[in-house]
């Protein structure tokens, strides 16, 4: 492999992504390569300024997150039809319940004529002869 | 899987997948609850699971897609506050960089966290899946759905962009 083609693959050669041989042949190169050998140097600088290794897992910590994820499941273990209840039915029946209040509440414009028609006697069965 | 059963599972994996979320996403707060979708999907979808992998791996994938989502949306709406501390960010990593001091890891996580928010979503996700969480190429690849030139690609770009940041604010080529 030639300077350039190892300088474009560092990054492949530090994390061992290169074959054996390849990675043999570049590790060679970057020996004698004061470029390769500070980019190589600079790439490995940045991963330790980037990346910590994480901390061990507090056990107290990690049983109140416990907690807190099955909370969350327990909130979302809704059927699809408590789910469709809650959305469509409830409002719906909390609609026509207004309709309904609002029906008894207010008086009819004339409370004799509740349908606005007026019913008689003579107007169902004719006059008597 | 009743309550009991999904909760030791969350005992079991939750370590991993917390570290993973805190690594790609930065703040704690986002990473938290990135950590707990991810398990609330997983429930959500415990059925559809095959068992073609194993769970740790199924659950990682969920992980990596949630921290993904979140990364894409961030920066869709990234601040101007970013480009106001590039040159402080830029220069604080570049000195740690240069070869008169010890390697060492930034102190300020913040600052760590703004740098890694000016690369693209899938760079970030793929340079952290292989720094923070010691992935080869080929588990990245199948965490990402992506090919292995990809990830291949993405690492090498992250770590050109990172670098070139210093670069360009220090003046020299020897950060």
């Amino acid at each position: 492999m030639t300077h350039e083609q190892i300088h474009g693959r560092l990054s492949e050669w530090l994390d061992g992504e290169l074959d054996p041989a390849a990675s043999a042949a570049a590790s060679r190169h970057i020996d004698d390569c004061p470029a390769c050998k500070g980019e190589a140097a600079r790439l490995r600088r940045l991963a330790r300024a980037l990346f910590t290794a994480p901390a061990p897992a507090d056990p107290r910590s990690t049983e109140a997150f416990v907690a807190r994820v099955m909370a969350r499941v327990e909130a979302d273990a809704v059927s699809p039809w408590e789910r469709f209840a809650a959305r469509v039915l409830a409002p719906s029946f909390g609609l026509a319940l207004a309709g309904l209040l609002l029906t008894i509440a207010l008086p009819p414009a004339d409370e004799d004529d509740v349908l606005g028609v007026e019913f008689s006697v003579d107007s169902v069965f004719g006059e008597a002869p | 899987m009743n309550d009991e059963a999904f909760a030791a599972l969350v005992r079991e994996h939750a370590p991993r997948v917390r570290a993973l979320c805190a690594a790609t996403l930065g703040d704690a707060e986002e990473a938290e609850d990135a950590a707990q979708v991810t398990f609330l999907k997983a429930h959500r979808a415990l059925d559809r699971f095959t068992g073609g992998a194993s769970i740790a791996t199924w659950l990682h994938r969920i992980a990596v897609n949630e921290c993904l989502d979140r990364l894409r949306a961030a920066g869709r709406r990234r601040s101007d506050s970013l480009d106001a501390l590039l040159e402080a960010d830029s220069s604080a990593l570049g000195a740690v960089l240069a070869e008169a001091s010890p390697a060492q890891a930034l102190e300020d996580r913040d600052t760590v966290d703004r740098l890694l928010a000016r690369l693209n979503p899938e760079q970030r996700l793929a340079l952290t899946l292989r720094e923070a969480d010691g992935l080869s190429y080929e588990e990245i690849a199948q965490a990402m759905s992506c090919s292995l030139d990809s990830v291949k690609a993405r690492i090498k770009r992250a770590r050109a962009e990172l670098l070139e940041m210093t670069r360009h604010f220090s003046g020299s080529d020897n950060v």
